[in-house]
């Protein structure tokens, strides 16, 4: 069914704390079930949370079966049990007759399935247990069981189960409330939507004393929706998920395409079709998928490490039986992309594994008697420490499993053997595959060139502009990477502009915002791959050799080469070339059936290879877009089941930069020749216009591929992808502008709302291209795409635009403003909201009775713009303009000088971007907003990278880094995994600063109010949504085009979305992107925003005129640039030039209100009734339907604004609280003092509210002289001593979660494991995931390990560790890190300050740093003293706070283990310059 | 590696100017070239906005950024084949171009820096691309038999005629005068447009198959139907011909001269091309020039090459607010001019021969609707300027020839002619069918790059309506 509005369910998003309590020897007993239920409640505060406080978002328990417990409330039931049986738990409608209904229909099917039934229970609940809301939606619950013969072995029983399942599914599809929830004869589930504390009360069974089992899974749900929806609550029936799969519609789709060759011999999946949900969550698909392929025959341990392998290929440390076995199977499936943690139970094991990328926390621990237990936080069991004997956690692509059957706790290393050894993997695949390298390439098939007619002809005919030839072809093949540029996009989405467009660009790319996280693609490489295979996919069940014959390419980039020579090998499957030029007088969906039907006959009859090509063109043919092409012929042989046998090879003119090659390979092409690219380059070549570098063979169609490659990676991670191959056919995109009958025959199921250009527009603009194609005089579309061109596509900051804004705030003449809203309102139909006229039902009235100015000023903030980014001339004018308007400036990324501080240039908005620069305490409260900025318009997805020319001295100090050196930005926030993760960094905002609202900053997509949503739930006070077209200082262009949509369809998406779920009361709405004049406002405002950003206006008031060259640093006007000449003589601002821009729109906003009838801009709110849809201009335009934005078709009852003044977090925080008043008179009379408590890990964020005192009193480092220490034992929760201030001493015997010390900047955090300890600390983990993230100070010692990407963005803190998981040190500016023992992965990538010292036992550290940036050095015994005692210095320090007993040894062994250390520097450092930085230190 | 701080350690310069002192003893063109290092550097100057101004305010939108950065790079010929995409005779606009109130004055470095030398350089691209023996290549265009005819050999006739050769059409034009260029030829001074710059522009059209038909005028030597009846369409580029005189008492004496007839006759002398009427000599005169536009400027420069004994020349608002090209005002002071700014003419005085002007101070009175301030006479304030020669350049209107009325096409009251407008699918057509106008004879006197526009554009008008675009 077609949603009135934008809200679709299908975006909901979820995410959660998870764990599993297993005893190794398979006892039973009502202690594990016991700890579990109890280990759920102590993670609420990863849950959310309903307004009554007591609806969850869903929790429950998957537990090995009580069989005991099962016999005795049989027997209570009457129900006679045979030797065998299952039993589940069932949710039924409650209308009886439909209730009965499915009764009997299981009853029936499982007579069919000739086992026996034997009898229904009604489970006991306690609805009281239930909020109002949860009990609404409740279910009928019942509980089935069934027999099985006598001759049935368990497998075959279980099997049966399961086709007896699917068949009542299916059978009872249009059941509402039907679902059910288990039924096996190895596990039990319940779930409800209840929060964890009220499980056992809501259902009786799990309070009964009887209930024993030998192992939980339990799951707590933290949903981005508030409707409850019963079946979604986890465990499912073999697992619980923390995290999101990010490949899930490419996974779908596969297996919807691989259909009729997945069979099983013990299974016939083909009546079960589809084997799993192709809807709703992404946790239920991987269940289903599991579970399909655990039936089918495989074990859960083979089945899981296929479905989430490591990242394998580039592990040194793997060997290489293992290696094979991933590569063997990954020819037949692609990986199920995380962010995973999954815990999972079946017949035989308990499981928990991570995906690649180790995103998500899992800690476990091993207990004397033999119980293993894994959470997502340490400290959710109560264990004493004398008998924990193992502690740790599991790291990227990790796996471990308890085997029940043979009594055995599994590592990851245990079961690589395991697997490795169930087949000759490494013979098949040396036999089969063929690699195709680039040296067994026939050189004679080498490209030959166009004649220059020729080249014309074809760039005419498929729209490569010079402009887009000699930015982004030449930078790809000259730089091997994409052009950078600045500024935002301002030019029409494809559907509005009034030009032929390219069809990719309606394509706008997918990318993970919140609920999962970007991948830095170039610093965490090492998870990233573009292999392709060609070869026919092959039955998963069914390992062979002959299934191993395949092609693997390194890239699914072709040269020509390459193509030939695989299109010529004759005993590789065969290939069917088709022609994607057709005749002029047919029609394009009628040339689209052709190839359709020619792939498919082709297919059928065995080809393996599709091949489609556009190179044939002629004056009397039309070449079918490759896209459109791709598409249809994908959707078409997934229909027919055919898709899985062959492999779809394009040879295509339309490929050019990486964007169009994530398209092609999106929407299910294979790999792609991109020969007009190519061609284009040769020519540049020939004119000279692309120098030869002295006596090199210019390879530059290598060159070109690699620069298309590392842009495709960085389309993949943006997404959170790392594979091609779950990259293909996922289709990660969302289409802005194309009809029905497109997407759905060419794309089908992509998210497209508002139609737009159908086949017959996109035909026409193509017939155009012809035309001009053939007319020899017609000349090269000279391009303006990218820049302003006079007759190119229209730009909405043009020169005249600039130039009357200008006029008008340099004059603060009021009638020049109207010259220039005049410009700006009129122009050619270009954004979405220029298709929405304003009207009014009311007459209007005199202006005098409209709200003042100075209230709808308060209603602006200026767009986060970093000190970095402008010049702090530029910025300092817009702060203080924003201040005396009574609005809000935005600090951007990048801190701010203390001296603005408390005075009329201090940015009331702060904000807190994935940079981490400068964010002290200090800095945190001298906000009015805090806010998280997720996504920015011009680069959602990205990281940053300020470049070394625009760090000088100043900025430097402000982000405490050094000057001259580059700074990073990563991709994602380290401490925002998932949604819970986001409320976890909300709460931190709030605690140490409890006056500042808290914003969110996201971009507008398909699903962003789902994500909205979820972000309220988190306690966000604000929201802002920016479109695609915000502004940006530096950004690879093609991220600027491609990424993002209009605001119109985001904000009012999250309106409505918010609507429905009934948060909007509790959240301000903000939009910005392009908004320029009070009908921008207006317009905004009745698709439900309360608050409105700027960037670009206010800037060009400043005399910015947008010449696109903030990423160059030679701003003329001296706005966006750091030099000292352009800023001190060329900056002309003022601010008064952007007081006189806001009051005019302030202005122009009442004059539109009186217009309207409508006295203040609270009664505009989300009434889209004031907005009418008009014809636009133009095919493309009228065919857009843009009723969605406008109608949600919900009663308007609801909530139109924000009314909670704050959105308080149900977490009170007690202990925070009860810390902070017993100890604020010593922080007030800075008189120090010690206190003690005991910590569990629900007391999360402690130290954040001290610290955040502590600032407000004395500054970040003022109260350093007199400590206050706090003496804690316990586990303590996520964000221990978060923003840690100079002063204060926390001082932990026990363990710590993730986050500890994030944002340190002075003061001094110690943790210590129990001094009774039953395990060994130096291999133990002490501290989870992501500490010390952006720490600028303050001193951190740790006796054991810490998790992954310990010290990321540190850039000033003093650690030692005695261990670290993988990214350690990452984006490192400063400070030092000593590791006393084995580092992960990747250490130090994108490492530019600071050093570190890392102990190396194994000797394998050189496999083990990231060398792209730093050195690593011994420490020698001469000329290098002063390293040599400061590493004996922490050593001493370190046992001296700790007590470790490890640094009491090496130093006693120190001679010895010296030649064992490694000093990291960063190559741009010497080591003299280090020795500078601790002689002063000393 | 492109620096792109340039702008700041490169100062904006121009192609060495011919010192004063030897450049009003001749007619020669007074900038020099530049060098192939001066291009670049100059060239490397730009910015390469987002928003190129230049090209914004550019009349025909010269794809600026673009060719400066193949000049930085050393890259003439494909700089002049862009140069020409959009403007059929770029080496003219390079040189008679008001730069400083067009490209140079949006350039973003004007603010502070110094402009990008762009009419310069322009000048350079064309010039040095001929000079290397560049012609534009017409090889590729099917010759679609279809002709036009163009009537005026002025910028926006030779403009058309270089666009319909692009098209396949052949272009013949008609001019009644003995040379091509129109004002290029006889209203612009040498010594701003050297007449040999219009002669290898002349080869260059004829080698695209373009033809001239000279001394031939519509409606005296070929009537205008038969020109219809030989061609598939016309286009008429016949420019502003009737002097505006203000209406002055004394227009009549001796020594009175209206601005063209004074340039003309001193081009044809300069050329020593045959003349209708006598020369004007003011060798030795004390000369007025009465009005501010370039035509003005031209006149005084002129008549400081010719020996002048002074030159005054008087407007009525003040220097801020001439229409002329600051540059030309400058190059004027420079040659000696005197400026008289802020007086109105009241009358020309003598009895036979001229003996002086009456002027009255002005004052520039509030802005009118457009924002322009009219000036208001300040009472009491005449007096009498002394001269010998006064020359009259208040400017021209269109002056439509007899056949316009019986043939059909309509125009305005001011005489300019009725076409199409710029939005309409066939702009530049007049009230004839077939029959296309542009230039200053439909917007009245404008600028040479207007006049270019409107010819390239009339052209692309013209083949469409020949159903050859």
């Amino acid at each position: 069914m077609r949603q009135a509005g934008l809200y679709d369910p299908a975006f909901e998003k979820d995410s959660c704390g998870f764990g599993l309590i297993a005893q190794l020897d398979d006892k039973p007993s009502r202690s594990i079930v016991s700890a579990a239920l109890e280990a759920l409640s102590r993670m609420t505060h990863r849950g959310a949370v309903a307004a009554d406080g007591m609806s969850g978002d869903g929790c429950g328990l998957l537990m090995r079966r009580p069989e005991a417990f099962l016999r005795r409330i049989a027997a209570e039931s009457q129900i006679a049990l045979t030797d065998t049986f299952a039993s589940g738990i069932v949710f039924l409608p409650h209308d009886a007759l439909a209730a009965n209904s499915a009764r009997a229909q299981i009853e029936s099917e499982t007579r069919a399935a000739g086992l026996e039934f034997l009898g229904w229970r009604v489970v006991p609940v306690d609805t009281s247990a239930c909020g109002p809301e949860a009990d609404r939606t409740r279910p009928e619950i019942v509980q089935v069981f069934i027999g099985a013969r006598d001759d049935t072995d368990a497998p075959a029983f279980e099997r049966a189960l399961y086709q007896l399942r699917r068949r009542c599914e299916m059978a009872l599809s249009d059941v509402r409330d039907f679902y059910i929830i288990s039924l096996s004869a190895h596990v039990l589930a319940y779930k409800g939507m209840v929060m964890p504390a009220y499980l056992p009360k809501f259902y009786l069974d799990l309070a009964r004393p009887e209930l024993a089992s030998s192992a939980c899974v339990f799951h707590q749900r933290f949903s981005t929706n508030t409707m409850p929806r019963w079946p979604l609550a986890q465990p499912f029936r073999l697992l619980a998920h923390n995290g999101e799969i990010n490949s899930i519609q490419g996974n779908r789709n596969w297996m919807r395409a691989r259909g009729p060759r997945f069979r099983s011999p013990l299974v016939d999946y083909r009546e079960l079709q589809p084997v799993v949900s192709m809807e709703g969550s992404d946790s239920q698909t991987l269940d289903n998928m599991l579970e399909a392929l655990l039936v089918g025959g495989m074990d859960l341990l083979h089945a899981m490490r296929v479905l989430i392998p490591p990242a394998w290929r580039d592990r040194e440390d793997l060997d290489s039986d293992i290696k094979a076995f991933y590569e063997y199977y990954q020819l037949h499936m692609e990986p199920w992309d995380g962010p995973a943690g999954i815990v999972m139970l079946d017949a035989r094991y308990a499981a928990c594994t991570l995906d690649r990328n180790g995103l998500r926390p899992a800690r476990y621990l091993l207990t004397r008697d033999r119980h293993v237990v894994i959470s997502s936080e340490a400290g959710v069991f109560d264990v004493a420490p004398a008998d924990v004997i193992e502690k740790g956690r599991l790291g990227p692509g990790e796996m471990v499993a308890v085997d029940l059957l043979r009594g055995e706790f599994l590592k990851s290393r245990d079961i690589d053997a395991i697997n490795r050894a169930r087949a000759p993997y490494k013979r098949w695949l040396k036999t089969g595959v063929r690699y195709l390298s680039n040296s067994l390439i026939d050189p004679s098939l080498a490209i030959e060139p166009m004649d220059s007619p020729t080249l014309a002809v074809h760039q005419k005919l498929f729209g490569l502009s010079r402009e887009e030839r000699d930015t982004i072809l030449k930078s790809l093949a000259e730089s091997e990477s994409e052009a950078t540029g600045s500024m935002g996009d301002d030019t029409p989405v494809a559907v509005m502009s009034q030009k032929p467009r390219s069809l990719f660009d309606y394509f706008r790319q997918s990318f993970a915002q919140v609920t999962n996280p970007p991948i830095d693609s170039l610093r965490e490489q090492r998870v990233m791959s573009l292999m392709t295979q060609l070869g026919r996919e092959c039955n998963i069940f069914e390992a062979a050799p002959s299934y191993a014959k395949q092609i693997v390419l390194n890239s699914p980039i072709l040269s020509q080469r390459k193509l030939k020579q695989i299109l010529s090998m004759s005993d590789f499957g065969g290939h069917v070339e088709i022609d994607l030029n057709y005749s002029s007088d047919s029609t394009l969906p009628q040339a689209l059936d052709a190839i359709c039907a020619r792939a498919e006959e082709a297919v059928r009859g065995g080809t393996l290879l599709v091949f489609l090509t556009d190179r044939h063109v002629a004056p009397d043919k039309i070449p079918v877009h490759a896209l459109l092409a791709v598409g249809a012929v994908h959707q078409h042989l997934t229909r027919a089941g055919l898709r899985a046998a062959c492999n779809i090879l394009v040879e295509t003119a339309v490929a050019r930069d990486p964007h169009h090659f994530a398209c092609l390979i999106g929407f299910g092409a294979t790999a792609i020749q991109p020969y007009l690219a190519y061609q284009s380059l040769l020519a540049l070549v020939r004119s000279g216009q692309i120098k030869r570098r002295f006596g090199e063979p210019l390879e530059l169609g290598r060159s070109f591929r690699r620069g298309v490659r590392k842009g495709l990676l960085k389309i993949l991670s943006k997404m959170g992808i790392s594979c091609v191959d779950s990259y293909r056919g996922a289709q990660l995109f969302e289409i802005v502008g194309l009809a029905s009958e497109v997407v759905e025959r060419c794309f089908t199921n992509t998210p497209s709302r508002i139609e737009g250009a159908g086949f017959a527009e996109i035909e026409a603009e193509q017939r155009e291209l012809c035309g001009k194609a053939w007319n020899a005089t017609t000349l090269v579309d000279p391009g303006g795409l990218l820049k302003f061109m006079q007759g190119g596509e229209y730009h909405m900051y043009n020169p005249d635009v600039i130039a009357r804004l200008q006029a008008a705030v340099r004059s603060g003449d009021y009638a020049l403003y109207r010259e220039y809203s005049e410009a700006v309102d009129s122009r050619p139909p270009s954004a979405l909201r220029d298709l929405l006229d304003v009207h009014s039902p009311n007459a209007p009235i005199p202006l005098d009775e409209v709200e003042p100015i100075e209230s709808i000023l308060k209603r602006f903030d200026s767009a986060g713009m970093s000190l970095g980014a402008l010049s702090p001339e530029a910025h300092e004018a817009l702060a203080i303009a924003m201040n005396r308007l009574g609005a809000r400036s935005n600090s951007g990324e990048g801190g701010e000088d203390p001296a603005r501080y408390g005075n009329e240039k201090s940015s009331k908005i702060k904000q807190v971007a994935s940079g981490r620069f400068g964010v002290t305490p200090e800095y945190l409260i001298n906000a009015e907003v805090l806010q998280i900025k997720v996504a920015q318009g011009a680069k959602p997805g990205e990281g940053g990278q300020l470049p070394g020319h625009k760090v000088d001295e100043y900025i430097a100090r402000l982000r405490y880094a050094k000057p001259g050196i580059g700074l990073i930005s990563p991709p994602p926030h380290h401490d925002i995994y998932s949604i819970e993760d986001l409320a976890q960094l909300i709460y931190d905002l709030k605690e140490i600063n409890p006056d500042a609202l808290v914003s969110v900053k996201l971009v507008s997509h398909a699903g962003v109010g789902t994500i909205a949503a979820g972000v309220v739930k988190a306690y966000a006070d604000l929201i802002t949504i920016s479109g695609h077209d915000g502004g940006t200082g530096a950004s690879p262009l093609s991220s600027i085009k491609y990424a993002g949509t209009p605001w119109e369809l985001g904000l009012s998406e999250a309106h409505q979305t918010l609507k429905r779920n009934d948060l909007r009361k509790k959240v301000r709405l903000q939009t910005d992107g392009g908004l320029k004049t009070g009908l921008d406002v207006i317009k905004a405002a009745a698709l439900g925003a309360e608050s409105f950003g700027f960037g670009t206006a206010p800037m060009v008031a400043l005399g910015c005129k947008y010449l696109r060259i903030c990423h160059l640093n030679n701003c003329a006007t001296g706005v966006a640039t750091q030099h000292q000449t352009l800023r001190k003589l060329h900056f002309v601002g003022l601010p008064e030039m952007v007081e006189h821009y806001f009051r005019f729109v302030a202005q122009d906003v009442r004059e539109r209100l009186a217009a309207l009838g409508l006295r203040t801009l609270d009664q505009l709110i989300g009434r889209t009734e004031f907005l009418r849809p008009n014809a636009g201009a133009g095919p493309k335009q009228a065919r857009l339907d843009l009723t969605p934005l406008l109608g949600d078709g919900l009663a308007s009852d609801a909530p139109n604004c924000c009314i909670d003044e704050r959105n308080t977090p149900f977490d009170k925080g007690t202990l925070a609280a009860q810390m902070l008043s017993d100890s604020r008179p010593a922080i007030a009379t800075k008189a120090g003092g010690e206190f003690a408590y005991r910590i569990s890990n629900r007391d999360r964020s402690i130290g954040a509210r001290l610290s955040g005192e502590i600032a407000r009193h004395h500054g970040n480092l003022g109260m350093s002289e007199a400590p206050i220490v706090f003496k804690l034992t316990g586990s303590a929760g996520q964000s221990f001593g978060a923003w840690n201030a100079g002063g204060l001493v926390l001082d932990l015997t026990g363990e710590a979660n993730d986050y500890v010390g994030k944002g340190m900047a002075g003061g001094k955090i110690v943790i210590r494991p129990p001094s009774d300890a039953g395990f060994e600390p130096k291999n133990t983990v002490i501290v989870g995931n992501t500490c010390l993230y952006g720490a600028t100070g303050g001193e951190f010692f740790a006796s054991g390990r810490a998790g992954e990407r310990f010290a990321v963005r540190n850039s000033g803190a003093l650690a030692v560790i005695e261990g670290s998981g993988d990214h350690a040190c990452e984006y490192m500016t400063g400070g030092c890190v000593a590791v006393l023992g084995r580092t992960g992965l990747n250490f130090g990538a994108g490492f530019t300050g600071g050093f570190a010292y890392v102990l190396d036992i194994e000797r394998d550290f050189v496999d083990r740093y990231n060398p792209e940036l730093i050195d690593i050095v011994r420490i020698s015994t001469e000329g290098m003293e002063n390293h040599l005692s400061h590493l004996r210095e922490l050593l001493r320090r370190h046992h001296l706070e700790t007590g470790s007993t490890w640094a009491r040894e090496l130093r006693e062994d120190f001679r010895e283990v010296l030649p064992r250390f490694w000093l990291v520097k960063p190559k741009a450092a010497s080591l003299e310059s280090l020795t500078e930085t601790l002689k002063r230190a000393a | 590696m492109h620096d792109p701080l340039k702008f700041l350690k490169i100062q904006r310069e121009m192609p060495r100017e011919v010192p004063v002192a030897t450049r009003v003893l001749g007619y020669g063109e007074i900038y020099g070239q530049f060098d192939a290092e001066g291009v670049a550097n100059q060239a490397g100057r730009c910015l390469d906005c987002g928003n190129p101004y230049c090209e914004w305010k550019c009349p025909v939108h010269n794809y600026i950024p673009n060719w400066l950065k193949l000049i930085e790079e050393g890259r003439i010929v494909e700089a002049a084949e862009l140069a020409h995409e959009t403007n059929p005779l770029p080496e003219i606009c390079g040189r008679v171009c008001p730069q400083d109130r067009l490209c140079e004055g949006a350039c973003t470095l004007n603010d502070g820096f110094g402009a990008v030398t762009i009419g310069a350089i322009e000048k350079y691209i064309t010039d040095e691309a001929i000079r290397l023996g560049w012609k534009p290549n017409l090889s590729a265009v099917k010759r679609t038999g279809k002709k036009v005819a163009i009537v005026g050999a002025g910028p926006a006739g030779l403009a058309a005629a270089d666009r319909l050769a692009r098209s396949g059409i052949d272009a013949i034009v008609y001019d009644r005068q003995s040379e091509v260029g129109g004002l290029l030829t006889f209203g612009i001074p040498p010594f701003k447009l050297d007449k040999e710059v219009v002669a290898k522009r002349r080869t260059l059209l004829e080698g695209m198959g373009v033809r001239f038909k000279l001394g031939v005028e519509i409606g005296r030597d070929v009537s205008f139907n038969d020109l219809r009846r030989d061609h598939d369409a016309v286009f008429l580029a016949m420019g502003t011909y009737r002097a505006l005189d203000g209406g002055l008492p004394g227009l009549h004496l001796a020594g009175v001269h209206p601005a063209l007839r004074y340039l003309i006759s001193n081009v044809n002398r300069v050329m020593s091309w045959r003349d209708d009427q006598a020369p004007i000599d003011l060798r030795g005169q004390r000369v007025v020039v009465l009005g501010g536009g370039d035509t003005g400027m031209d006149c005084v420069r002129t008549a400081i090459r010719q020996g002048a004994a002074s030159v005054q020349c008087v407007y009525r608002r003040d220097e801020e607010n001439m229409p002329g090209s600051r540059r030309e005002v400058k190059n004027a002071k420079d040659e000696g001019v005197e400026f008289l700014f802020n007086r109105q003419p009241l009358a020309i005085l003598g009895d036979q021969q001229v003996t002086g002007v009456r002027v009255i101070d002005t004052r520039l009175g509030p802005p009118d609707a457009k924002g322009r301030r009219r000036p208001e006479n300040v009472p009491g304030s005449e007096r009498e300027l002394l001269a010998d020669a006064v020359i009259i350049a208040f400017g021209f209107e269109a002056d439509p020839p007899d056949w316009f009325a019986s043939a059909g096409i309509q125009v305005q009251n001011n005489g300019r002619t009725i076409v199409r407008a710029e939005t309409d699918p066939l702009p530049f057509a007049t009230t004839l069918d077939g029959v296309f106008a542009g230039g200053d004879m439909v917007r009245g006197a404008d600028l040479v790059v207007t006049a270019v526009y409107e010819g390239r554009e009339a052209a692309g008008s013209i083949a469409k309506w020949l159903s050859v675009a």
